[in-house]
């Protein structure tokens, strides 16, 4: 039984592309959300010309980045650049109560589709602006990417090794993670509407804000530094007793601790005896940086003899704070994984069957309505008719739009 | 019902009348907490003064000078690098976090706290927590129980891989969670062993955000049925669609992208470089033509643009070791923000990698209102970042009250909010529930 899910009486209007707004809706989408994708007819959004492709070979409906952010999606193509196209846009927001959009600032208002106009169409309507550097403010019109939104916003000079280059993060993260923030300001603002009678509202979500804010921490760093005066530098992951990332039998092994968890560290090694020796007594003897060296040649013989597994189990049994250095690989047959169903197997024309990441949170609703599976990414252009018609066009209405190519 | 909410005395603030019971540690779960406080949501945060949370306000509840010396502003510190008489209440992460939240103490160990904490779920909207699925059951606190006390309450949980599972009771924190979902792998050097990779914890914060969304899509399921709702929100599962692209690769073609750094899959230049000044960097990418064109004229490097080893992007990328050591070349004895500037009038994406004292004093930041002070009775006045967007209509969300100092919201938690009589309090005073210190057998 599919019963209710949060959002399914919701209506998202989606004008995003590439990463983080497409992230942001397809989030909505999950929990119930009909999420209406409007794309540039002809080469729709430019994610589905971008890598990875299935069999490497680059097509529209081919990509892996794109099939995977819009899955659960419909797509309409609506030229925008036309008046036709824009009075279309008007007249679906009419039907909607989220809009969510991650053009360059100034875009919008440049196509009249400004915050006054929507909402003059529908006073009740969210706006989700998803920018890299938000809708003021001097870096507005600058160029953001990845690479440099992390550099500036998000924790990257303590990524990595002191001596060497900060790192970024994998991927897109600095993107997904802003379309998450913005999916949670969607539903904030939703809720004003719904729950306080309020008007619409416009949210401005900075990528470079969303990272200055959470992305390793940032907040707490910053504090931190207020607190201390102190800059974080790039702190290796050997800064405790038995922290590091250790070589063992079939890869590498992650551990952390601090000052609580290293008498749990050393029990695990079976070197109770060192608690006993009166530098190793006590927590601020154990916190001296001498320590970390003279306990190596304890662990790294102990962690070399066994498999990523075994130290795991070790780890558990002992309170000891760790995990194995996965590949991809690794966690897609992870026997955690596996017997939580978590990475679910979606069908579509060009690629056949393929696994993808699973809920980001599972509503435990009544026993007979399991989380539903999620649909497949819309093929380009694939419900223009079928929207259209449903916001009381008719046949010959949208035939006249497609001669115009507006649609 | 929130009368004389002490962190929303008026009506401005829109979550008003959402009340959530906190039972959060660390980071992620405190993170989500945060983000509906924020926004005037009654957040009361269920403590002990018999129980030491490691890493919640501090490592330890009375650290020596030792552990003190060694906190970094990783977010580890103390203000002024001192513990205190109550470290608790001066601990960097906890004060960051914590803003805008209450604190109750109650001993959920005796069977009158447990009574205390029922009344809670009564009144209350919404729990979060993210504990251990173990430690939640040895206190009884699991959904079948809470449903009967408040059939209207959403639940929502946050174990780090699931309420199932061979993992269910195995104890990460965020950058272990990574670990196993295979971030830090493809994140570290390339030229470097895996020894080398950093610390990040990503998944932390996507779990913070991932559970105040869920929180919103309970409280609406329950508006919308009637009924209550427990989600479960594991920290790993929440954090893997941020890999998204590279388990679609691997899905689709069997590959992995392991140690890649700063490399992109397939565009080059795209790394950091290092500027003038300490452990100063700006980052420097091209996606076109035009941006790798503008990056030689603004080097004075025009040949570079014809020179048969950068061409064009595919060029580039083969020879990207050469191009990066030209480009470092150049940008050591310059400034990463002159860089910043010159590069991006001209459209070339790049920026500084901004430490916290840049992004505290950094002037778009400034501009836009991100940070605000606000005064701790314990630590003094900080500044504080705000909601992580701007909402047009409700300029006032973000940091208004400093964090609570332990047991600070006793009064008002156990009479306004649960009724309790002066007797009463006192008499849960007396049994050991309220304080305002850890016990002082904890270390």
């Amino acid at each position: 039984m599919v019963g209710i899910m949060p959002l399914d009486d919701v209506t998202v209007l989606d004008l995003t592309h590439y990463t983080a707004g497409p992230f942001a809706t397809r989030i909505l989408s999950d929990y119930g959300a009909n999420v209406i994708k409007i794309e540039r007819p002809e080469t729709g959004d430019p994610a589905r010309m971008l890598p990875p492709f299935y069999e490497d070979k680059p097509g529209l409906e081919r990509s892996g980045l794109f099939l995977w952010l819009n899955t659960n999606k419909r797509s309409i193509t609506i030229d925008l650049k036309k008046d036709e196209g824009r009075d279309l846009v008007l007249e679906l927001v009419k039907h909607s109560q989220i809009l969510v959009e991650n053009f360059s600032p100034g875009t919008m208002d440049a196509l009249g589709l400004s915050p006054a106009k929507l909402l003059e169409a529908n006073p009740k309507l969210i706006i989700t602006s998803l920018s890299n550097y938000g809708q003021t403010g001097p870096y507005r019109d600058y160029i953001g990417n990845e690479l440099n939104l992390y550099g500036m916003g998000g924790s990257m000079i303590g990524a990595g090794n002191i001596d060497h280059e900060p790192l970024k993060t994998a991927g897109r993260m600095v993107n997904y993670h802003a379309g998450y923030v913005a999916a949670l300001a969607s539903a904030l603002g939703l809720y004003t509407v719904e729950e306080r009678d309020e008007l619409g509202d416009h949210i401005d979500v900075s990528i470079f804000e969303t990272a200055s804010h959470s992305i390793d921490m940032r907040l707490n760093r910053l504090m931190g530094y207020q607190y201390t005066g102190r800059l974080a530098g790039r702190q290796s992951q050997a800064s405790a007793v038995g922290s590091g990332v250790h070589p063992c039998a079939d890869g590498y092994f992650l551990i952390t601790g601090g000052a609580r968890f290293i008498p749990n560290i050393i029990r695990m090694i079976g070197m109770d005896e060192l608690l006993d020796q009166e530098e190793w007594s006590t927590p601020e003897g154990r916190a001296h940086p001498d320590r970390i060296d003279e306990f190596l040649p304890h662990l790294i013989p102990w962690t070399l003899s066994r498999t990523k597994e075994e130290i795991r189990k070790e780890a558990e049994k002992h309170a000891v704070l760790g995990g194995p250095m996965n590949t991809i690989e690794d966690l897609m047959n992870n026997e955690q994984f596996i017997d939580r169903g978590y990475f679910q197997e979606i069908d579509h024309p060009e690629t056949g069957p393929i696994k993808y990441p699973g809920y980001h949170f599972t509503l435990h609703r009544d026993e007979d309505q399991p989380m539903p599976d999620r649909k497949r990414a819309p093929l380009l252009g694939e419900h223009s008719e079928e929207i259209l018609q449903e916001i009381g066009l008719s046949k010959s209405d949208i035939e006249t739009l497609k001669k115009k190519s507006v649609i | 019902m929130t009368a004389n909410n002490p962190t929303n005395p008026d009506d401005s603030l829109p979550l008003k009348g959402l009340r959530i019971l906190d039972i959060t540690v660390v980071w992620a779960g405190p993170y989500s907490t945060m983000q509906l406080a924020d926004w005037g949501a009654e957040v009361i945060r269920i403590e002990s003064t018999k129980y030491f949370a490691a890493t919640t306000r501090g490592q330890m509840a009375r650290p020596p000078q030792g552990v003190v010396d060694g906190g970094t502003s990783t977010g580890m510190g103390y203000a002024w690098r001192e513990a205190g008489e109550r470290p608790w209440n001066r601990h960097a992460i906890f004060n960051a976090h914590a803003r805008n939240k209450l604190s109750m103490t109650v001993d959920l160990t005796k069977p009158e706290g447990q009574e205390v904490f029922e009344r809670l779920v009564e009144k209350s909207d919404g729990l979060i927590e993210n504990n251990l699925p173990q430690s939640m059951d040895k206190q009884g606190i699991g959904w079948e129980r809470l449903s009967k006390i408040n059939p209207k309450l959403v639940m929502l949980r946050m174990p780090a891989f699931g309420l199932g599972g061979p993992y269910r009771n195995y104890r990460t924190w965020g950058n272990h969670m990574e670990s196993i979902s295979g971030h830090p792998l493809i994140r570290t050097y390339p030229d470097l062993s895996p020894e080398y990779a950093p610390a990040g914890v990503p998944a932390d914060a996507a779990g913070g955000i991932g559970a105040a969304l869920g929180m919103l899509m309970g409280r609406r399921y329950v508006r919308r049925t009637g009924k209550g709702l427990m989600i479960e929100a594991p920290t790993a599962e929440n954090f893997v669609p941020l890999l998204g692209d590279f388990v679609m690769d691997y899905s689709m073609n069997g590959r992995l992208w392991n140690q890649m750094g700063n490399e992109h899959w397939y565009l080059a230049p795209h790394n950091v470089y290092r500027t003038q000044g300490e452990d100063a960097w700006v980052t420097i990418a091209c996606w076109n033509e035009d941006q790798w064109k503008s990056l030689c004229e603004i080097m004075r490097m025009k040949d570079l643009a014809t020179d048969p080893r950068f061409k064009d992007n595919d060029s580039r990328y083969k020879n990207r070791k050469e191009l990066d050591a030209i480009i470092s070349e150049w940008s050591q004895d310059r400034q990463a923000s002159w860089i910043m500037d010159k590069l991006q009038i001209e459209k070339v994406p790049s920026g500084i990698v901004m430490n916290e004292r840049d992004a505290t004093e950094d002037r778009h930041l400034h501009e836009r209102g991100f940070f605000s002070s606000i005064e701790h009775p314990e630590v003094g006045t900080h500044k504080h970042v705000r909601t992580p967007f701007k909402s047009g209509n409700h300029e006032n969300v973000g940091a208004r009250r400093a964090a609570p100092t332990l047991g600070e919201d006793n009064e008002y938690v156990y009479k306004t909010v649960l009724g309790y009589t002066d007797e009463e309090y006192a008499d849960f005073e007396e049994k050991g529930h309220i304080g305002t210190e850890f016990d002082p057998s904890i270390p």
